[in-house]
């Protein structure tokens, strides 16, 4: 008993702890909402069915009322032919003040349930048309402001791209005057150095030139000492 | 007017995961979700809705416990439809997992031999966390009448798997 306690305890711990993927997905959801505006609108037209029938039922009870009050009038009729053709002579005021009222009746409640299921099929049909009237300006104005907004929305795009498209040419045009500064800079700097090394080569030439001759002079000083010494030399020995 | 739009924003992934859970796959999961709304339609249209987040999860739970109730009685062998979103997923110990799996597969069977009141009962109060008097307010009952429910429920959710246990043995 108490084991199977316990692995119930644990079937529920892993169906609460199970792991569910993030829901629902945005198609479920679209479909769900348009099977619900679906589902809606077939509804609503059960319930318009619906309505047809009772006002169908209601004309069938309609003339039903008509029968019955053509009864009436037949059964009122009969009595009265009835009653004058009895062999004593009817009161006519009293058989009319008798009937009168009865058919008045009749009459007032066949009238006001003809005026009443006027106005309820004139409201009912007034209410479709208002509905379906209601729908239609809904339609034209959603459309006219989708429509609208997509203009909007390519309008700013279109003026998007374009300050794209110019920032970008704003660009290549700095990175070329920059990159052409640069040029012109490497050659100046190409040139100077050039210059400077030819200055530097002339002048280096020239103080080897210069050193050369000082030297060469040099030894011409030190050379006739040298051979005085070794011609002293020898006349010594 | 209800606006469904914001009310599938708002408590959509409550249902979902009341569905996905009590149901185990995405497809069964997805029938459950829109059938969940269609019946909370329906419902709108006879009376006026006071608390959409407990009308929906009693919804989705009642659908799911339907739906399981279709699949078992459909397929008479013990599987269960894959979901290959599991494939995916790292697990680090296989045989928990598939012993896991297993218990969850034994109470959605024995949920689904469950009168219907009674699953919904015992699905809202141990996998939804509602207490006694939100589940009497859901179904139309009293609290005392829920707590006979759940302990029913209980009992023969125990039997269950006791005789599951002894088909095993």
């Amino acid at each position: 008993m108490e084991e199977n306690e316990n692995k119930l305890e644990k079937a529920i711990e892993a169906l609460k702890n199970e792991q569910i993927p993030p829901g629902p997905p945005q198609e479920l959801a679209d479909s769900t909402l348009a099977k619900l505006a679906e589902t809606a609108e077939q509804t609503d037209t059960v319930q318009q069915k619906n309505r047809i029938l009772m006002f169908e039922g209601l004309r069938t009870a309609k003339s039903l009322t008509k029968i019955a009050a053509a009864a009436v009038l037949l059964i009122a009729a009969g009595y009265a032919t009835g009653r004058l053709s009895a062999p004593r002579s009817p009161d006519m005021e009293q058989i009319r003040a008798a009937l009168e009222p009865e058919i008045r009746k009749n009459l007032l409640d066949e009238t006001k349930q003809y005026m009443q299921l006027g106005l309820a099929n004139a409201y009912v049909r007034i209410q479709d048309e208002l509905s379906q009237q209601y729908r239609e300006d809904l339609r034209r104005a959603v459309l006219q402001s989708v429509t609208a907004s997509n203009a909007v929305t390519n309008e700013l795009l279109i003026e998007l791209i374009e300050s794209f498209n110019e920032a970008q040419n704003q660009d290549r045009q700095r990175i070329a005057a920059a990159l052409e500064q640069i040029e012109s800079n490497r050659l100046r700097d190409r040139d100077e150095l050039s210059n400077a090394l030819a200055t530097f080569a002339l002048e280096t030439e020239d103080e080897f030139m210069r050193t050369k001759q000082d030297m060469a002079q040099f030894l011409s000083y030190t050379q006739p000492e040298q051979t005085n010494r070794d011609e002293i030399g020898n006349s010594d020995k | 007017m209800v606006d469904w739009q914001v009310i599938i924003e708002k408590h959509g992934p409550a249902v979902w995961q009341t569905s996905y859970r009590l149901l185990g796959n995405h497809a069964d999961a997805a029938d459950c979700f829109q059938e969940t709304f269609v019946s909370a339609l329906e419902f709108c249209r006879r009376q006026r809705v006071r608390n959409f987040s407990a009308l929906l999860t009693r919804l989705a739970t009642a659908r799911a416990i339907d739906q399981l109730r279709r699949r078992f009685r459909r397929s008479r062998c013990e599987t269960e439809p894959a979901d290959w979103a599991d494939l995916q997923s790292a697990n680090p110990s296989p045989v928990q997992r598939a012993q896991q799996k297993e218990l969850t597969h034994s109470l959605r069977k024995s949920l689904s031999k469950l009168p219907s009141q009674e699953a919904q009962a015992f699905c809202l109060r141990y996998l939804n966390d509602m207490s006694y008097r939100q589940i009497a307010n859901e179904l139309g009952i009293k609290a005392n009448a829920a707590g006979v429910l759940l302990h029913r429920a209980r009992a023969k959710l125990r039997e269950s798997f006791e005789l599951s246990v002894k088909e095993c043995k």
